[in-house]
């Protein structure tokens, strides 16, 4: 092999793209709170003088399955059959070979899936529409909506990265994990791209209350009070990221779907909020908060992670304990074991998390080890900030498991690992938050936080025909989402759930709505992802006869075949003959590339291109720990202490290095969400705001109440509940004010319970140091005819 | 060629243990030659299978599908060169310059040596007159 520099453009080397052979991929579909039942419309254009084999690499959505496809071109349309995967792949194959348009859908490891459509004939348009059944992130007054319009390169200890043209990266898994799954080509640059869109018709059963996108901006439509339609504003975008949208309910009540299917079955989908089990329990918690610190995490990420977990820390009393663990390619711990939420040790938590600066890859198997160790043998949660890009999930999600320890799971990013978050929560008994780095990271993580070690209902169990089974813990702010089938007396369904303490019974009212399939397709997808986690992938594999004798792949042939949905045991295929086939021809391959994900930075995976000469000398060895996706300083300084210094290398690096490692420091102004940040994370461990003595802290926590109750915040609802719940609590233990004082503090425990704040500029007060005690009681209370106060607001 | 074993692309993935869907792959790459035959009776050589058993070599060392094209581009482009070759230069005059390859067989070198110092004594001779010439 030649030593020459790999790094050179490719673009005019044989089998590189010169046009797009992808040219849109749009989004139709219906969402209910339940889950979407969706159809992606992928159109295919050859440009070319040769058949072309195209090939699109993308992630599935979260509880996301394949139903089948369509596909139609000049004079034809087939449909897709569902055949086990050898199968699949030589029907594939046998039709590439005879010179049939043969197109293939095959989900890998990671829920990452090949669209392969072989033998599409020059100048020739093909049209694939393919259904996809996937979930939402439910809320109990909401759901989330995401669906993934780019695949993100991820870390993986094995993975290989290269810039392989100005701002273009290509990365490569190992074939013996990953199989012959073909990743995109990733573009800095997603304006020259595809084109991407979306139409979609949402339905619930509450009062829609409001429909918003952080990642897009769109056009709605409301066709009554309980049904939407949701469409790009624009004419088209680029595939650089999520597509997430928000739908808000008026009210917080269970919703229960129902439908009849042609044979009679009654198949039900049911929402059910928190609110409906009770209140958390007051117990002392055990907590560690597991921060991603790689490099993909730079800039206002890890700035907003380590807002949030200040304030997190601030919602922890003197009783509760915890443990703050930070990974990239290492791991480092705040201390070796679990300890108390003191004011002092907050703070030398705080030290510890300015000093863990974001660089290498994403070990999170690594750090949740560390993380579990910290709870030395005894329950607790864990609470993980990750933008979660990492390959080879289900091992991850296999030790997880085994760890025997709670996770909950804080997402951040633009093209999403929801899917894998998703998983990693369900399946360890938490829950999951997944937002875009363009939104607020830290009061999202403050309200997981808040409902962390405390569920409002323990031991669920649910009677019927329910698959899969209800978590056995229920957290504040997160529904229980049943699906099942009516097995009992048509007319008198009903859903049947007991707790610790508790039991509620939900009647169920069959329609004769179309539904019936859509909601047995969504149970269906819903088993299969949690199947499929448990599928490693060295396990996936192996020969058929081998993986015959494996519970897991025989499980998910039996659920593809009752639910006729594809896993990675089945898979999708179709092969239309038409005249003028010519067998034997080589199609020239062609990989649909796609846009680096928003937000994340091009170089924090493919590092610069003028390394790869660095990289390409080093052994094989060297590289399995450096090929990371990203290149840490530390690598790049060992490497560059063997150059000369008039190296362009060095001298390129030292002005490069400079500009990179401000961006965790990213300021904004201050907004109330900024200032009730800062309130949570300076609480004293008593649950009372600092001060020089008790009447300021008194007037401090009064101040901080106020403006928590300002926002929305009380003791039962809001991020903030925990800290509203704490101060509250420090005020009533207050009792040797002056009278006049001592009123004041009672009036605002009273409007506490209540959970309002009268007018007020209590924010403005929050952020300013000084002697509030006459600007709150000017807010509170009038003086009457007899020179009294007399609360009158509020 | 007549006693060269051939495979269709199903044979050769068998044989590898490389999905077909990959042979094509590398071959759209330009890192595996195309098939000996186009169409219906394409066939691949055994050189193809060594080539296979090669690009595995590569990855198992390290090497992305990007490095391996530009390094066997790099390679392909030095075979086209011709061959290097040592040359002995001879500057007779100023103004005259003999390149002799020096890989040429003695006797022959003997015979451009004799031309080489004859032409030299000649030029050298003629340009003694020349000055005479222009004085006139």
């Amino acid at each position: 092999m030649s030593s020459e520099p790999s790094f050179a453009p490719l673009a005019a080397a044989p089998g590189q793209a010169v046009s797009l052979s992808m040219q849109r991929l749009w989004l139709t579909g219906q969402v209910l709170p339940a889950g979407g039942r969706l159809v992606v419309q992928h159109i295919f254009r050859s440009e070319e003088d040769k058949a072309l084999e195209v090939i699109y690499g993308f992630p599935l959505p979260r509880d996301a399955a394949l139903r089948s496809f369509r596909i139609v071109g000049e004079g034809f349309e087939a449909h897709s059959e569902l055949k086990e995967t050898e199968a699949a792949t030589k029907a594939y194959e046998e039709g590439v070979a005879r010179g049939s348009l043969s197109t293939l859908v095959r989900q890998y490891g990671d829920g990452v899936v090949n669209l392969t459509i072989g033998n599409i004939r020059p100048k020739e348009t093909v049209t694939v529409y393919l259904e996809i059944l996937c979930g939402v992130e439910l809320r109990d007054d909401g759901f989330r909506f995401r669906f993934p319009f780019t695949l993100a390169p991820n870390y993986h200890a094995r993975a290989r990265a290269l810039v392989v043209a100005a701002g273009e990266g290509e990365m490569e898994l190992p074939g013996d994990e990953f199989g012959d799954m073909i990743l995109p080509r990733f573009c800095e640059d997603a304006s020259q791209l595809h084109q991407v869109g979306f139409e979609l018709t949402l339905l619930g059963q509450l009062t829609i209350d409001e429909i918003a996108s952080p990642s897009h901006a769109v056009r709605v439509r409301h066709d009554g009070s309980r049904s939407a339609r949701i469409a790009l504003a624009a004419e088209k975008d680029v595939p650089n990221r999520d597509l997430v949208f928000d739908v808000r309910f008026n009210s917080a009540e269970p919703q229960v779907f129902a439908s009849r299917d042609p044979s009679g079955r009654r198949h039900f989908a049911a929402i059910v909020p928190s609110t409906s089990f009770g209140r958390p329990t007051e117990s002392s918690r055990r907590v560690v908060i597991l921060l991603d610190r790689s490099s993909s995490m730079r800039g206002e990420p890890i700035a907003q992670a380590r807002k949030a977990i200040d304030a997190c820390l601030g919602a922890l009393s003197e009783t509760d304990s915890f443990g703050l663990v930070a990974f990239g390619s290492d791991v480092s711990t705040f201390q070796p074991a679990l300890v108390f939420g003191t004011r002092d040790l907050r703070e030398k938590a705080h030290d510890f998390l300015m000093r863990e600066h974001p660089c290498g890859g994403t070990d999170l198997t690594r750090g949740l080890l560390e993380a579990a160790k910290l709870f030395a043998g005894g329950g607790g949660d864990i609470l993980i900030l990750t933008d979660g890009q990492v390959c080879g999930t289900e091992a991850i999600l296999a030790d997880a498991r085994e760890a025997g320890v709670r996770l909950h799971c804080m997402g951040i990013g633009s093209a999403s690992q929801d899917r894998f978050l998703t998983l990693l929560a369900r399946e360890t008994r938490g829950v999951s938050r997944f937002v875009t780095p363009r939104e607020r990271v830290d009061v999202p993580a403050v309200d997981l936080f808040a409902s962390m070690g405390r569920p409002v209902a323990s031991g669920l169990k649910a009677e019927g025909n329910i698959q899969p089974q209800p978590p056995s813990s229920v957290f504040s702010g997160s529904p229980v989402l049943l699906f099942g089938e009516c097995a009992g007396e048509a007319g008198a369904d009903r859903i049947e759930m007991s707790w610790t303490g508790g039991s509620l019974t939900l009647p169920i009212d069959v329609s004769e709505s179309d539904m019936a399939q859509t909601l047995w397709l969504l149970q269906g997808s819903r088993l299969i992802t949690d199947w499929e986690s448990r599928y490693p992938s060295e396990h996936a594999m192996a020969p058929l006869e081998k993986r015959k004798q494996n519970r897991v792949a025989m499980r998910l042939l039996e659920l593809s075949q009752t639910y006729g949905l594809a896993s990675r045991e089945m898979s999708l295929v179709a092969v239309v003959t038409r005249p003028g086939d010519r067998p034997g021809e080589l199609p020239q391959t062609r990989i649909v590339p796609v846009g680096m994900a928003q937000d994340t930075l091009f170089g924090a995976f493919f590092g610069m291109s003028f390394l790869s000469d660095v990289m390409s000398r080093r052994p094989s060895g060297a590289m399995k720990q450096t090929a990371s996706g990203s290149i840490s300083p530390g690598f790049l300084r060992s490497e560059m202490k063997s150059m000369p210094e008039t190296s362009l290398i060095r001298r390129l690096f030292a002005s490069r290095n400079a500009a990179v490692l401000p961006a965790d420091n990213i300021r904004r102004p201050n907004t109330p969400d900024d200032i009730l940040i800062d309130i949570a994370s300076r609480l004293e461990s008593d649950g009372g705001m600092p001060g020089k003595n008790l009447e300021a802290r008194a007037i401090a926590t009064v101040i901080a109440l106020l403006a928590f109750l300002s926002q929305g915040h009380t003791l039962t609802s809001g991020a903030f509940r925990s800290h509203v719940g704490r101060l509250a609590a420090f005020l009533e233990t207050v009792k040797s004010l002056s009278s006049e004082r001592q009123k004041i503090a009672a009036a605002v425990i009273q409007l506490t319970r209540k959970g309002r704040a009268p007018a007020g500029e209590w924010i403005t007060l929050a952020s300013t140091p000084g002697d509030h005690w006459n600007a709150v009681e000017q807010g509170l209370f009038a003086i009457n005819a007899d020179g009294r106060l007399v609360q009158d607001r509020a | 060629m007549g006693h060269q074993q051939f495979r269709t692309l199903a044979e050769l993935s068998d044989d590898s243990g490389i999905p077909a869907r990959t042979i094509r792959f590398y071959i759209a790459r330009g890192i595996l030659d195309g098939p000996v035959k186009a169409g219906r009776q394409a066939v691949y050589g055994a050189e193809h299978l060594t080539r296979l058993e090669k690009i595995k070599e590569w990855q198992a060392q390290g090497r992305m599908l990007a490095e391996i094209a530009n390094d066997l581009r790099a390679g392909a482009r030095a075979q086209t060169a011709a061959p290097p070759s040592v040359w002995w230069r001879h500057a007779i005059q100023e103004d005259v310059m003999v390149w002799v390859r020096g890989d040429v067989s003695p006797w022959r070198m003997k015979q451009i040596r004799a031309a080489v110092d004859a032409m030299t004594s000649q030029l050298a001779d003629q340009s003694s007159e020349t000055p005479r010439r222009n004085r006139k």
